[in-house]
């Protein structure tokens, strides 16, 4: 099972990269359609479209990306404390150490890039995009990251002796806030009671958004002889349950979108998403003797995982940004953009991290890539 | 090259790409935040790669792979 952390960090960066593909599939589909469309206003009609229920399908299933990291991120902090009681303070800077010099890099790099196109903040302004990940949509994994290696001292005792409760409470928490939000969504910010509005604007990137899944990591890292019991019996469920919520989930948004009263949402994780990765999760583990196909080459994409996941974002800015000024033709054959957008989106960092790796900076590739 | 000399090359070249060349077997490479939780995963596939070693799920756990030592030492169990 262990070994396939490693590939699960593999098709989580994949997934990463898909999830973004769609992101600007959709930027493509909406806000830029004067570019390429004979209007001068964005139009929504390709809401219903195929290649619209081919982004949303896409989506839909990459949705486990991030689930997935913060649980192979939890397991390993279970590992680094190992039959010791608690990790040690000097284990957890060593962590948060290598998260935070690839970040601040990349970080001062896309404002570089901000700024030489005119787009200059007051401090207070950077500060609050360094420290929540503003920087880019994309960024915040990071600060939320850097927060769970800082709870862990204080989620280990619980995770290894109290897991069902602390399990139940996280599940609990993340249960409230992905309800707030649809509820929100439903109803809209006035049609709410208060504290569902304060529950539903939790921002991403603050640690009790996503807990569950680094804790579940964690609790599974501790008590991995009955994580594997538990699995081998229910293991169809898992997979049955994974299937079953990727047409599911696609209806659920298309019914929030259509009870909102809006032309289009862009998705957010819903309690169904959430149930998906954790099926997901659990199928993916079930099934040790099913042969993963391409296992080397994806376990080497999850080990470049956090180099491939800060620079993907410039890259795909960049390839999206070119297509617009150069070919905006493109923006309108989904069948050609999305391709495009994943082989640029992996290859470019891919290209940068082996240029890196053969070059005198070689010593300095743990500071820009992890 | 004995197994611990040839864990420590990996290591070295692979792991740290030689920004620590001065590490000797018995440094605590996580305690001092050296290699991370993928460092490990590598370790492992290394292991079952090079030696045809398979570490079970249960002996993956930090005193067993805390310094090139402790793993020598594992692996030689």
């Amino acid at each position: 099972m262990v070994r396939r952390l490693l590939y699960l960090n593999g098709i989580a960066i994949l997934f990463v990269i898909f999830f973004h593909a769609v992101g600007w599939g959709f930027t493509a589909m909406f806000p830029w359609t004067p570019r390429y469309l004979p209007v001068s206003a964005p139009v929504y009609d390709q809401v219903g479209s195929l290649s619209y229920y081919y982004l949303r399908l896409v989506e839909q299933i990459v949705v486990v990306a991030i689930p997935a990291f913060l649980f192979v991120s939890g397991y390993f902090m279970a590992f680094s404390a190992g039959r010791r009681d608690n990790v040690t303070w000097k284990q957890v800077w060593g962590r948060v150490k290598m998260l935070l010099f690839p970040y601040i890099f990349w970080t001062l790099l896309m404002w570089a890039a901000k700024l030489a196109q005119g787009d200059i903040f007051p401090l207070t302004g950077y500060a609050v995009m360094f420290f929540t990940g503003r920087t880019t949509p994309a960024y915040y994994y990071v600060p939320l990251l850097i927060q769970y290696y800082l709870l862990s001292p204080f989620i280990i005792p619980f995770a290894r002796n109290r897991w069902v409760s602390l399990l139940i409470i996280t599940g609990i928490i993340q249960f409230s806030l992905q309800l707030s939000q649809m509820l929100v969504l439903l109803n809209g910010m006035q049609g709410v009671p208060d504290f569902v509005r304060w529950l539903a604007v939790v921002p991403k990137w603050f640690f009790l958004a996503r807990l569950f899944w680094f804790v579940l990591g964690m609790v599974v890292g501790f008590h991995i002889k009955e994580f594997k019991q538990f699995l081998a019996r229910f293991k169809w469920v898992f997979l049955v349950t994974a299937v079953v919520c990727i047409p599911l989930g696609v209806l659920e948004w298309e019914a929030i979108i259509r009870f909102s009263g809006q032309d289009w949402l862009e998705h957010r994780e819903t309690i169904l998403d959430s149930i998906y990765s954790l099926a997901f999760i659990f199928a993916f583990f079930a099934f040790t003797n099913v042969a993963l196909p391409l296992n080397k080459q994806v376990s080497d994409l999850g080990v470049k995982s956090f180099g491939i996941y800060l620079a993907h974002i410039p890259a795909m800015e960049f390839t999206a940004r070119g297509i617009y000024l150069l070919i905006p033709a493109l923006l309108g054959v989904q069948l050609l953009f999305q391709p495009i957008m994943v082989v640029f989106g992996l290859g470019i960092p891919l290209l940068m991290m082996a240029v890196v790796n053969r070059s005198p900076a070689r010593r300095y590739y743990s500071y820009i890539f992890g | 090259m004995d197994r611990e000399a040839i864990l420590l090359d990996y290591v070295k070249n692979e792991l740290l790409r030689g920004r620590a060349n001065n590490i000797t077997a018995e440094d605590d490479l996580l305690g001092a935040g050296l290699i991370d939780s993928l460092g490990i995963l590598q370790i492992v596939a290394f292991i079952d790669e090079r030696f045809n070693i398979q570490v079970p799920d249960e002996d993956v756990v930090y005193e067993n792979f805390n310094s090139v030592k402790a793993l020598s030492d594992y692996l030689a169990q």
